[in-house]
């Protein structure tokens, strides 16, 4: 009876879920309502975890909680600690939770809702589900191994190398494409740059209390944080009201780029307790709850969708990025659907602090679930604007024009109807001068998620606050991976620069921390300060560039995935790896070759490097100009390189890889596993008797 | 006349064991609250050390900065 109750449960999840894609597929022509997409999404991702996730952990992994995990072996109560499901669940999903889902889903939003959401919600439960969920597993029997020793360990030394070099050139395109967004979203806005100027501050107080009056004490010390950060959202209004206040914030892409470069110098070179650690735990508190806060708003408004499901921009004409769907749609997604740096993530602590491995199945496949889940709330909050408003807001001035006039003009003509005035009303109501030309994606999704809160609470006399709320939230989160990512960057510049000469390998020797600080902050910097100079916003041809680099780390995760699976035995499921392994390098070759070479100068760099060298050599570029032009062709050519390089250090750890897959299947080579030995679990036991 | 003290015991049990249930849900909220924000870090490190051992364990100042130390030594925050 018992059994019969649960298959027509989860025949009913299956149906609802059918039924509510059925909707979004036959309606055309009237907007439909978020709650289909979420009915979907939710019904998929229970389905999936039900019966996906417990195959992988039943047949594929063959999880066994007899045997003791790294937490139970090697307990020293600081790094391998004991920790409750829940509690790590909560752990690991603040650590993933970046501004990825929210910022690729928004942009994406170009194509209409659903290639993004259907990308968001597939790509999430048969690929980055399962690259969490398989990486945590394989670190769990390796002692908490990081994802560059596993692929040093289970391919090969250079596939180790290769992914190490990885990490560090892709962490350097995440900082800059993050800090541009922050940028975008702060520039000639005195209010949001009041706001997050004030999070220093109050970072400073919160890291003076936490390291001398009550240590360790984080709730108390973050519950009034996070009061004085609201607080600084409300105070901004009177900023921004204020002639002489308002000036002194007001600033322009350029020196809000040199601002944050320096921020994140001081971040990486300020002892972690001053800085660093309070700004993580006001910005983990506020995301965590501004995300609760989001998916309830969506439930409660249910808005309904104002973009088409498809829109014109499916040929790669589309004026926030250039492409066509496959593969940019996959690429601008990203953290949605797959992301690779959620290996760095499930190979870092969490493996040394789970307590079982069918755990495994919870934090890993579950987190990403929730991840993804995040992805469908932003593309519902972005496309519940105005498609008019939601291109006039996303798309450079380059494209569109520089005045409301233009742009609305532009706009319509694509068939989006939109009045001049109507942007010039949604910026007063939400408290700026402009809501043109802001692109990165933060902008929009803030008046989306503006909108939808506002309508649950306060109405219209709130939306300003609401909008000034939710970027704060955005930019306090985006930079804390900038800060937090700095400093990681910077270990790992000593750790190169240390083999070199080994006083730099030193982390504590002062001018070790300073140099590496200021070639990681250099770094980042400039690929910064290129896309604040670049005409076309920058974010058009940083983000893709981030999110090669991401589905590429993806890539690799899984190709190590792959490689421990067939070391394993488990021919007969590779495919759960190899899948999702495969259609990613499938992406990412054609998303990196497009990138270098299309002819498209809106797409290909070199193309565009060319077209302006051409522009240069007819005479018809003005003198003024003339430096100007040159360094846009310098950029353009060292982003090909940089794609070139990512790609091909993929490409060749995939090679390594499939040699030893080869030598393996043939039998010419032994499968050796590195796992550390099975020892029983007194634990399991305990519990058991 | 029996009937109402009855009715009134069975309510005033019913009320007690839901603000048993509202009190134990409240506990539970706050250890997962404490458990994953670190407030309880030095406490389970305590714990941890068991029996006692020749060096003295860390003092609750010491802990704390060891303890970011380590945590931001690695990548911990995602994209």
């Amino acid at each position: 009876m018992n059994r019969l109750l649960k298959i027509l449960g989860w025949a009913a999840v299956a149906l609802a879920g059918a039924g509510a894609l059925a909707v979004i597929a036959i309606e055309r022509h009237e907007p439909i309502n978020a709650v289909w997409l979420v009915l979907a999404a939710v019904c998929t991702y229970l389905v999936a975890y039900r019966f996906y996730s417990s195959f992988l952990a039943v047949k594929v992994f063959a999880l066994d909680d007899t045997r003791a995990t790294p937490a139970e072996r090697l307990e020293d109560g600081r790094d391998f600690v004991r920790t409750n499901k829940w509690v790590l669940l909560g752990h690991h999903f603040a650590a993933i939770a970046g501004p990825g889902p929210l910022v690729g889903p928004t942009l994406a939003a170009q194509f209409g809702y659903l290639p993004g959401t259907l990308w968001i919600v597939a790509g999430a439960v048969l690929g980055g589900c399962v690259q969490d969920f398989v990486i945590l597993f394989c670190s769990i029997r390796r002692n908490g191994k990081t994802l560059g020793e596993m692929a040093r360990d289970e391919v090969s030394r250079r596939g180790g190398r290769i992914a190490v070099v990885a990490v560090l050139a892709i962490m350097v395109i995440l900082l800059a494409v993050v800090a541009l967004v922050v940028v975008n979203a702060l520039k000639s806005s005195p209010w949001a740059t009041f706001t997050l100027a004030m999070s220093v501050p109050i970072a400073l107080g919160m890291g003076i209390y936490l390291r001398y009056l009550r240590p360790g004490r984080v709730i108390e010390a973050t519950v009034a944080g996070v009061a004085l950060m609201i607080f600084a959202v409300v105070a901004g209004q009177w900023v921004n009201a204020s002639a002489g206040w308002s000036r002194a914030f007001t600033l322009g892409a350029a020196p809000l780029a040199v601002a944050l470069i320096v921020y994140g110098f001081a971040a990486s070179v300020l002892p972690v307790w001053l800085l660093l650690a309070p700004r993580d735990y006001l910005s983990s508190f506020i995301k965590v709850g501004t995300i609760l806060a989001l998916a309830a708003g969506v439930l409660v408004v249910h808005p309904a969708l104002e973009m088409p499901a498809l829109t014109r921009f499916a040929d790669g004409t589309g004026p926030i990025f250039s492409g066509k769907i496959f593969p940019f749609c996959f690429i601008t997604i990203a953290c949605g659907a797959v992301s690779g740096f959620h290996a760095l993530i499930s190979s870092g602590t969490t493996p040394k602090m789970i307590e079982r491995e069918s755990q495994a199945r919870l934090i890993g496949y579950g987190s990403m679930i929730m991840e993804s889940l995040v992805a469908v709330m932003a593309m519902v909050a972005a496309c519940s604007l105005q498609p008019g408003v939601f291109f006039a807001i996303n798309s450079p001035a380059g494209v569109v024009g520089h005045t409301a006039q233009a742009a609305a003009q532009t706009i319509s003509a694509w068939g989006f109807p939109l009045h001049p005035a109507t942007m010039q009303q949604l910026a007063s109501e939400v408290g700026e001068r402009t809501m043109l030309d802001r692109t990165g994606g933060a902008p929009s999704l803030a008046a989306g998620m503006a909108q939808i809160f506002s309508r649950a609470i306060g109405g219209g006399r709130l939306l300003a606050i609401w909008y000034h709320f939710a970027i704060m939230f955005e930019a306090l989160f985006i930079l804390t991976v900038l800060d937090a990512g700095t400093r990681v960057g910077r270990f790992m510049v000593q750790e190169a620069a240390g083999r070199l000469w080994a006083p730099l390998g030193r982390r504590a020797w002062y001018p070790g921390i300073l140099i590496a600080s200021a070639l990681m902050v250099g770094a980042w910097g400039y690929f910064l300060y290129q896309g604040v100079l670049d005409p076309l916003g920058g974010i058009n041809s940083l983000w893709p560039l981030f999110g090669i680099a991401n589905q590429l780390l993806a890539a690799v995760a899984l190709v190590v995935a792959t490689t421990v699976l067939l070391k394993m035995g488990r021919r007969r499921w590779l495919w759960v790896t190899l899948g999702p392994g495969a259609a990613l390098v499938a992406v990412t070759m054609t998303a990196s070759y497009q990138k270098i070479f299309h002819p498209d100068p809106h797409i290909g760099f070199l193309a565009q490097a060319n077209l302006l060298a051409a522009q240069l050599a007819s005479g018809a570029v003005p003198a003024a100009q003339v430096e100007f032009t040159r360094r846009l062709i310098f950029n353009n050519r060292l982003d090909a390189v940089v794609t070139g390089l990512l790609a091909a250090m993929v490409l060749l750890l995939v090679v390594e890889a499939v040699g030893q897959w080869q030598g393996i299947l043939t039998g010419r080579q032994p499968a050796v596993l590195h796992e550390a030995p099975y020892i029983a679990s007194e634990w399991g036991r305990a519990e058991g008797d | 006349m029996n009937q109402p003290s009855v009715s009134i015991r069975a309510s005033s049990k019913s009320i007690r064991s839901a603000t048993g249930r509202l009190s134990r849900f409240v506990q539970g909220w706050w250890r997962w609250l404490r458990e994953v924000t670190g407030d309880a870090a030095y406490d389970r490190y305590l714990a941890a050390r068991g029996c006692p051992t020749p060096r003295p364990p860390l003092t609750e100042g010491e802990f704390y900065l060891d303890r970011l130390r380590r945590r931001y030594s690695s990548i911990n925050r995602c994209c």
